[in-house]
This record gives structure tokens, sequence and C-alpha cells, in this order.
């Protein structure tokens, strides 16, 4: 087992690509070594070190890997990305493309995220206590398939475009989510404990399930009566007919 | 300047050289037959020695190329590479930003490439890109197939003024050749339509495709352009195409070839030798392609291999690219290219286990190893509709290789055991046949065998060197050997210089642009204007001043001339 501890040193103000947080980057390591792994500042190179106390403590494989991170990283970006076990828990908030293409393993984040979270995900687990941005699990500009699998929670809120372009997994949000949710989604599963407007459009395949209120409906379902999952009943509707889509759309 | 290339095992085939220790000498960007004993040398250590390779068929500049870029942004991201002291960045797989274009191919040991098609109104955009691809020298081929003055000068068989408008169209795209597309299907797309074979009528023109092609290649051989005309068959992307393919090239023998080289080139055979009548039944006729190939002359093709992974298909056929995005549920860009031609950009995925995707992977290599002569088969992948150029090295070891293509056959579709030949196909390729379907067939194809495709003295010294010693590799076992050393040039010389030394580039001079000027009597000339001011006042949305490629395009011109008048030589 090997648990890494990072605390910011100083206050950072400019955006850091982060790729190497990860415990899949960090197990074996010495602190030293984590130390020197690099990070770009802008346009500046710069390395973790530079950026963080770094305190490592045994040593074992990215799956018995623990990164503790305690402090403000609301500008460190990509933690975690393409991460494929082990764990990261983050004490605080954190910038864009949290766990972006991550396939195994598990987040925590106690405070907000900002955009892009769990963009092309393809497994294991990202729960967030506060607040998700924009796009949390979809996929970046251009790609065909957002989230593939794997399980994000969020307990707060999540702003517009939720599940873009998902194919698979499964994304929980227990507040409000924005506009547009599971926006040309081809897969996958989303639920949304509270209120969002114009939920699935254009989606081909896939389930998105709402306990709040809709504020408004993309006129692209058609109506399959009512429908009961797991005890609970709801309106059905399937779509987007617009393309010829299968999904399948919940609603109180 | 200087150079000595020593104790190379040569292969050039238009000079009839198999592997034999030849020295090679350069002085001032020329082969030469001896240089004095100042120059610098470079030892090949027996290592396999080529000319620089040739690309008659890529996609590598103008608006389809940019438009693949706008769409793909998730595309740009898959080939990222910082820049050097001495390169630019690169991004990019299927659609690369221009740096990389040149990098990548100078790289692989190619010296040469020619951008497939560009519209006469697109051309300025296709030579704002040439000008900014390094290393390479290039050229682009100018459409058409669907023009309304070609529909017009076809309708009234008037050659004098069909001849004036190819000489006009290509001194106003400062274009290389006729590149015709799914001739008369541009302008039915402009209806929502399509045309389904050689003998429809265009509306409003009064005009066949049968029509088109064959007065296309009149004038092509009246002119005496340095390439055949090059036809993307009609019907592309349907099953049973292969039976308007062989129709098409049927048309070859009403024409005589003003030179040592076909009278027509037909493209990317991948995508018309298609058999069945649905996606049901569909089957590979690459043999019955090859059949005609092995008993006629004047006619040549191109592979246009299917490469598994991500493609950009791309091309001019407008209606086919309508019915791609449907099919696939993809993204699609269609573009109007007002009265010249259509377009259309549609992302691909060719996944092994498609039963599709497998037996088109096994048309372009059965038409290669049924055809018997290598010089009527050209290795292209249709960059980037069959898959990136970079693959070329991989087709080389799938046509070198049985072994390799049996390991390849056992990951794919069933399918390609039912309907397709490939499996039972025993004939691996040598090292000439690939110099051939590589470099000297492609400048051959293009007409430039003077001085591209070969070693001899009076060429330019574009010279590759790759990591093999072809005495001591036995291709069918090491196929993995030859995909490396394919992939990556211990040398290329372009022009003289070293501009890659073990892969990596050295040093990136600017290749030229090849165009040609072809002469017609003026009073041809005269005529055919007033019908194309004609149209400019009453048609396009913009005016003729504007509409022509001028000189400061292209700032390394290489002119090429022909015409109806015997030009002299310059
Ligand atoms: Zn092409």
């Amino acid at each position: 087992m090997q648990t890494v501890t990072l605390k910011p040193i100083k206050e950072i103000k400019i955006s850091v690509e982060a790729e190497n947080i990860s415990p899949d980057k960090f197990a074996g390591k010495t602190e030293k070594d984590i130390q020197s792994l690099e990070a770009w500042m802008g346009n500046q190179k710069t390395t973790l070190g530079e950026l963080f106390s770094v305190k490592a403590e045994g040593s074992g494989a990215a799956a018995d890997t623990k990164i503790v991170m305690d402090g403000n990283f609301s500008r460190i970006k990509r933690i975690g990305e393409g991460m494929t076990a082990g764990l990261i828990i983050i004490k605080g908030n954190v910038d864009m493309h949290l766990g972006a293409k991550m396939s195994g393993g598990k987040i925590s984040v106690t405070g907000n995220v900002d955009s892009w979270a769990g963009r092309e995900m393809k497994g294991g687990e990202l729960i967030i206590e506060g607040n998700a941005g924009y796009y949390l699990g979809a996929g970046y500009r251009g790609e065909t398939c957002g989230m593939r699998g794997g399980k994000i929670t969020v307990l707060g809120n999540a702003l517009d475009f939720l599940g873009e372009h998902m194919c698979g997994g499964e994304i929980i949000v227990k507040g409000n989510a924005g506009i547009l949710p599971g926006l040309s989604n081809n897969g996958g599963k989303i639920v949304i404990e509270g209120n969002t407007s114009r939920p699935g459009s254009e989606m081909s395949k896939g389930t998105i399930i709402i306990n709040g209120l809709v504020d408004e409906m993309m006129p692209v379902f058609k109506a399959e009566g009512t429908e009961a999952v797991d005890g609970v009943t709801y309106r059905k509707y399937t779509g987007d007919v617009i393309v010829n889509g299968k999904g399948v759309l919940y609603l109180k | 300047m200087e150079l000595l290339i020593k104790n190379g095992s040569v292969y050039d085939p238009s000079n009839g050289i198999k592997g034999d220790k030849t020295d090679i000498s350069i002085k001032d960007g020329k082969i030469v037959e001896k240089v004095s004993s100042n120059a610098s040398v470079i030892d090949a250590g027996g290592r396999l020695v080529m000319p620089g390779g040739v690309d008659a068929h890529s996609h590598i500049a103008g608006a389809k190329v940019n438009m693949g870029r706008i769409m793909r942004p998730e595309d740009t991201r898959a080939g990222i590479k910082p820049r050097t002291k001495i390169t630019r960045p690169c991004t990019g797989y299927t659609v690369p930003n221009v740096y990389a274009m040149g990098y990548r191919y100078a790289q692989m040991g190619y010296t040469t490439v020619f951008e497939a098609a560009q519209a006469i109104m697109k051309a300025r955009h296709t030579h704002e890109e040439l000008e900014e691809i390094p290393i390479i020298d290039k050229g682009a081929l100018t459409l058409f197939g669907s023009n309304w003055p070609t529909m017009d000068f076809v309708r009234e068989k008037n050659m004098d003024k069909l001849a004036a408008y190819v000489a006009w169209g290509l001194l106003a795209s400062r274009g290389f050749g006729i590149k015709c597309v799914n001739p008369g299907g541009g302008e039915m797309w402009g209806f929502g339509k399509n045309v389904t074979g050689l003998d429809d009528v265009v509306p409003n023109f009064d005009v066949t495709p049968k029509d088109i092609i064959v007065s296309l290649m009149k004038v092509n051989e009246m002119l005496g352009l340095p390439h055949s005309v090059h036809l993307h068959c009609n019907n592309l992307g349907k099953p049973g195409n292969y039976k308007t393919t062989l129709a098409s090239m049927e048309l070859a023998k009403q024409v005589k070839p003003s030179k040592d080289r076909q009278v027509l080139h037909v493209t990317h055979v991948t995508f018309n030798c298609w058999g069945g009548t649905n996606w049901g039944d569909f089957e590979s006729k690459a043999d019955e392609i090859a059949n005609y190939l092995n008993n006629s002359e004047n006619i040549t093709t191109d592979m246009g291999q299917l490469i598994f992974g991500s493609a950009t298909t791309m091309t001019a056929d407008g209606p086919v690219q309508y019915a791609n995005a449907k099919l696939l549920h993809a993204k699609w860009a269609n573009g109007d290219v007002e009265l010249e031609d259509a377009s259309g950009v549609v992302p691909i995925f060719y996944a092994k286990q498609v039963s599709i995707h497998a037996i088109m992977w096994a048309m372009g290599l059965e038409l290669a190893l049924l055809t018997k002569d290598p010089y009527k088969v050209l290795l292209t992948t249709d960059h980037p509709n069959g898959g990136p150029f970079v693959n070329y090295p991989e087709v080389i070891a799938l046509l070198m290789s049985n072994k390799k293509r049996q390991e390849e056959i056992k990951t794919l579709h069933e399918a390609v055991h039912k309907r397709t030949k490939i499996p039972g196909i025993e004939r691996e390729l040598d090292f000439n046949d690939i110099a051939i379907m590589t470099r000297a067939g492609h400048a051959k194809v293009l007409g430039l065998l003077d001085t591209k495709g070969h070693l001899g003295v009076g060429a330019d010294a574009d010279i590759a060197i790759y990591d093999i010693k072809p005495d001591q590799i036995d291709p069918s076992v090491e196929h993995a050997k030859i995909k490396s050393a394919f992939q990556s040039a211990a040398y290329t010389i372009k022009g003289g210089e070293v501009v890659v030394k073990d892969g990596q580039i050295t040093a990136t001079p600017m290749g030229r642009t090849y165009w040609v000027d072809a002469s017609v009597p003026d009073e041809h000339t005269e005529i055919m204007m007033k019908d194309i001011r004609m149209k400019f006042k009453n048609y396009y949305s913009i005016n003729l001043a504007n509409y022509m490629v001028q000189d400061e395009y292209l700032t390394h011109p290489k002119v090429v001339r022909a015409g109806v008048i015997p030009a002299e030589v310059s």
C-alpha cells in the first residue's frame, strides 16, 4: 500500500496541466520521483514538487496507491486522467477534466469540479460531493462517444450538457441539472433527482430518468404510456424520433 | 553541392535495376554520371535504395481537406507533436495539418504527392495550403466532370471549345490534369439526385456521363497533357458498381493515347469493384477488374486500400456522401461549388468485424495481387478515404507477405472467406514490384517519368534509403521489419538535400508545385471565353477577375508545357 499526500505550497492562479497526478504515475515512486514529475503551468514547464508538498508513504502498484489531495486545487486540470486503478481523494475544489478517460479506480471530491469531469470515461467511479460544471461525462469537441462505462455520482448540481454523446455507464445527479442532459446520447443511463430542461434531445439509445420537474420538453418524443421502474411509476417516452432513436425517457 | 550514395542495393524499375550494387552521383539537385572527389558520401552499406516515393492520388490540400479538419477536432488531437528547432507543430491523423503532411510523407521516403481533386473555384485555397506543405513536390488535379461549360461543350460536340476550356481551367486553377468525379452526378446532386449509370441523361444539359468521359479523354489527348483523364467512376459506393467501372474502362478503347501512358486512370478501385445487389449479398469483384486490366492496354488504376481504424471520407461525389452519412449516422459536411461540382465529407471507422469493411479490405489487395503488371495498379489508400497515407508501409508489408495476410484474415469478419478471393491468393510482391507501385508507376501514370520515379541520369535527386538489406531479408517472414523500415526512412534525399535521417526531419526545403500550361489556338479561346464571360455574368457569385489563381500563389512553380500547338520548350 502506498499513500501520497499533496498540498499546495503556494496560491496557484494560472491553470496547471496535471495529468501526471494519477495512481498509475505515482505507483512505486519515491517522494523525489513524484516531486520531479512534469506539469505545465500556462506555457511554463514546472514540476509537481514546485507546486505541491509531496509526502509519500509505503510502496505499491497502481491498484494499491492512494493519493490524498488537501487544499485548493481549483486551477489544477486533468487530475487522474486515464487512470486504470487506485484511489484519489480530493478535499477541495478542482479544475476541468477530472478523471477524463479513466478506465478504473475511484476518485472522490469533497468540493466542486469544473467542466468535462469524467469525459470519455471508460470505467471506474467518480464521486463529486459538491457541484459539477458543464459537460459532465461528455465527449470532448468532435468525439462521437462520451462516457462509455463506469459511474459518476454528483451530490450537488450539474450544469448543462451532462452526458453529451454518452455511449455507456451511469451518471446520477442528486440535485438539479442544466439544459440538454443526454444530448445526442447513444447508450448508458442518466438519473436526475432534481429539475432539468430539454432532456434527451437527439438521443439514439440509452435511458434517462428524471425525478424532478422538466421545465421544457423537446417535441421529438413519442409518448408510450406509463411504466414502473424500481416500484416508481413514470410516464415513458421514446425517441428522439427525428433520428429514429430508441432512447427511453422516464418522467414523473 | 555534390553527393555520392555508395553501396546501395538499388531498385530502379524504369532503368531495369533490380537490387544491383550501384553508386548514385548527385550534383545540383539532379542525378549525374559522376561527381568529383569533393562530393560528400553516404555509405548505404548494402541497404535498399529507391527513387523517392511518388503519390498520384491523395487528398492533402484544399477546401475538402480543411472541412475535414474543421469538423473533426477529435482527429486533430489524435496526432499532436510539438515543434522542434526545425519543424513546426504537427496535428491530426486522418486530416493532418499542412506541416505534418510534408513531414510524414518525407519520413516514409516520399518526395512527390498530388492532390487528386480541386474545383477551379476553390483552387486558391488548395494552393494556399500547398504553399505551406514543406519538403515535397506537389500538384493538384482539377475537376472538370460536372462543370457547366464542360457539359455545354460536350453537348455541342465542340472539342476545340472543350480543349480551350480545359487549358483555361488548368491555368485558372494552376492545375496539373483532368479529374472527373462521378461525371454528371455533381450537377444532379444540386437537385438532390444522382446519375445511376453511364447512359443517364443529365437534365438541363442533355449529356450522359459516357459523353463527358469520352469527350474529356479526347481533349486530354488533343492537348497532349502529361497525365491522362483521372476518373472516379459513377455509382461509387453502391453494391454492383463493378459493372459501371468495367463499362467506363471499356470507353478507353475509343481514344488513342498521345503519349507512352494510359488514356484513362480509374482511381480508388476499392470503392468501385463492388458486387452484389445490396449490403446483404455484398461481395468483392476486384478479380473481375483485375482480369479486365490483364487483358487491356491503356488503363491504369490505384488501390484506395482500406486501413482498419479511423478514416475521413472526402470527395467531390456529393450524393454518395449524403448516402454515407445517412447509413452511418455520422457527421456530414456538404458542399456546393456553384457551376462546377458538389462535395461531401463524412468520418468513418473501419472495423475488422464489420463484414462490409472486411470485404473492402480484401478488395484493394486482390486487385494488386491478381493484376499481373504492377504498373497498372498503384499503391494508394485514397488518403484519407480508405485510411491515412502513413499506413502505406502496412500495405507494402501485406503485399509482400502472404503470412501477414493470413494472420490478418484470422482477425476479420468471416465474410472475408466467402465474399472475397484473398484467402487463396499466395502471390507475394518483391521489391521491384513495390518500387513500381509506389514510385515508377505513379511517375509514369502522371507523365513525369522523365524526372521523377527513377534514378537515371537527368532525374531529380529524390531518393529514399531504407534500413533493409534486400539480400538478407525474407519479407514473407520478416514482414514487421519491412513495415517499420518503410515507416521511417534511413535517408530521404529531396533535390539532392538530405531531408530525413533515421526517420527524423533534418531539413525543410520548400518543394515545387507542378502545373500544366497548355496552349490552344487563340481563336478557340476567344469563342470559349464568350461563353465563360456569360456564365460569370449570369450565374457565378464571384467575378471572373477574382477567379483566376495568380502567380503570387505559387512561389515555387514548375510549369509543364503542353498544348494543341507544339509549344516551344522554355
Ligand atoms: Zn480521392
